[in-house]
């Protein structure tokens, strides 16, 4: 573990932390270590986010930092070392029907991303069918659905019903988010839970997929 | 500069609160305060209930804010029923908020054309908000094809270019001010607007954000907002913003405002 590792990331500053790592890995550093390092720092980061200490450019940023790093680390890896670092669990993802706003959605779909799910990002306006879809094939243990409308309401709560109806509900943990959503609007449309920005999204989910 | 105001919206908790109660007297303080801003042109009104009640709440809301004021009112909803509904009560002609290419708002171009109305259009297209500044300026461009060939007027247009927010781009409000200089250069008429708080989503110290922003969206064309209109910052922001854009003949609204105590620091 490099405690200076760490501190370069959550204080940002970008070139010194790329810098740092490669100077880690040239002096025979462990490749996963240093993606600790970054997970460490995130966790950090996603609390000061919570906290109002830190904000959504940040977020981007850190994120940026660990796709420069993890980019540097994968060729170092040993062939059969695990190459990819396992993935905590599937999530599909998408805005409901009718509405088609993107921008927290994206925030969100990214920070699943970097804390270490892989998402499927079916994007704006998916009709209840293609949820349903999405299930079946990539089999998640979460499903997200954002919406910024009032008007997202009734598609949240098909959406779910849909998911009822072809019997895999009791198969995924459902989520809701965005704009007028609270927990009224989960309750509604039978969703498990509300959250309330990209960092509840992430403790939800590994809350659900057993990971700390 | 024209403000929609934009406080009675039913997706702010004690909005909500009092039109499920029909806290008349609520709503009419609402009204009431923002009217008073000069600038306040519009005083907006949205349910933000689930679609079955909102015909009912709309139509709630347009009648008690009337009762209290005589600004028009803009009647905001993604609602084609409850704008029909509404529309019918309205004494004084309403703004229409808002039309756009999104496939759900399809129906609200006829009552638009229909009634003469002023009316938002949003910039986003059939998938979605726009992602560039090309695709921005298309949008817009294809939505005005639709509204003239219903007839309705360019001047009625208040086109939102849809300001992206600054924290996931850095270069979102200079994209933001040269499509209001584009807009303004290939449709003279129309009218442009945006939400103007959106621009500092997700940062810090918003109000700071938020008034350089519609200072510089002013002098880049930019004539209408959805916003606060009894926020101090924004109400000097415009007065200040119009004296320097020579928007304010012998700078009387200024020396008014000043002598009207509006500078004053708020309490």
């Amino acid at each position: 573990m490099s405690q200076e590792l760490i501190d370069l990331v959550v204080d940002m500053r970008e070139d010194e932390a790329v810098k740092l790592a490669e100077k880690l890995l040239d002096e025979g550093a462990e490749p996963l270590s240093l993606l600790d390092d970054c997970r460490t720092a995130l966790g950090i980061i996603g609390d000061r986010f919570a906290a109002g200490e830190c904000f959504v450019p940040e977020l981007i940023l850190a994120g940026e930092m660990l796709r420069q790093i993890g980019a540097m680390v994968k060729p170092r890896m040993a062939a059969g070392e695990g190459g990819e670092q396992k993935k905590l669990g599937r999530i599909v993802f998408g805005t409901v029907e009718g509405d088609i706003h993107d921008i927290a959605k994206d925030i969100v779909v990214f920070m699943l991303d970097i804390n270490g799910f892989d998402v499927m990002d079916l994007g704006v306006d998916v009709p209840v069918a293609r949820f349903v879809e999405a299930v079946k094939e990539f089999k998640p243990q979460v499903v997200g659905l954002s919406g910024f409308l009032t008007l997202a309401y009734d598609p949240m709560k098909n959406t779910v019903q849909a998911l009822v109806d072809a019997g895999l509900r009791d198969s995924v943990k459902i989520m809701i988010g965005g704009g007028q959503m609270d927990d009224q609007v989960a309750a509604y449309a039978k969703a498990d839970a509300y959250g309330k920005d990209a960092m509840a999204a992430v403790t939800l989910s590994k809350g659900w997929v057993g990971a700390k | 500069m024209k403000i929609i105001a934009e406080k009675i919206n039913g997706t702010r908790k004690r909005v909500a609160q009092a039109i499920q109660e029909r806290d008349a007297a609520f709503i009419q303080n609402l009204a009431r305060e923002q009217a008073s801003i000069p600038h306040t042109a519009w005083v907006d009104a949205n349910a933000g209930t689930a679609p079955q009640r909102e015909p009912e709440d709309l139509i709630w809301l347009v009648e008690t804010i009337q009762s209290a004021i005589d600004k028009p009112i803009a009647l905001d909803s993604a609602n084609p029923k409850a704008l029909e509904a509404a529309i019918k009560v309205v004494k004084t002609k309403p703004m229409i908020n808002s039309i756009s290419l999104e496939p759900g708002r399809r129906d609200i171009f006829p009552i638009v054309a229909e009634h003469d109305c002023p009316t938002v259009a949003l910039a986003s297209g059939e998938k979605g908000l726009p992602k560039t500044q090309e695709e921005c300026l298309g949008n817009i461009a294809r939505l005005l094809e639709k509204t003239r060939s219903m007839g309705i007027k360019d001047g009625n247009l208040y086109v939102d270019p849809l300001a992206m927010t600054i924290g996931s781009g850095i270069r979102n409000g200079l994209i933001f001010f040269d499509s209001v200089r584009e807009i303004r250069r290939q449709f003279p008429e129309v009218h442009i607007t945006c939400g103007l708080s959106n621009i500092s989503f997700g940062l810090p110290a918003r109000t700071y954000i938020n008034r350089v922003f519609l200072a510089l969206s002013m002098q880049a064309g930019m004539d209408c907002a959805i916003c606060d209109p009894n926020n101090h910052d924004i109400q000097t922001t415009i007065l200040a913003t119009e004296l320097l854009l020579a928007e304010d003949k012998h700078c009387l609204n200024y020396t008014r405002a000043f002598r009207a105590g509006v500078f004053n620091k708020p309490v």
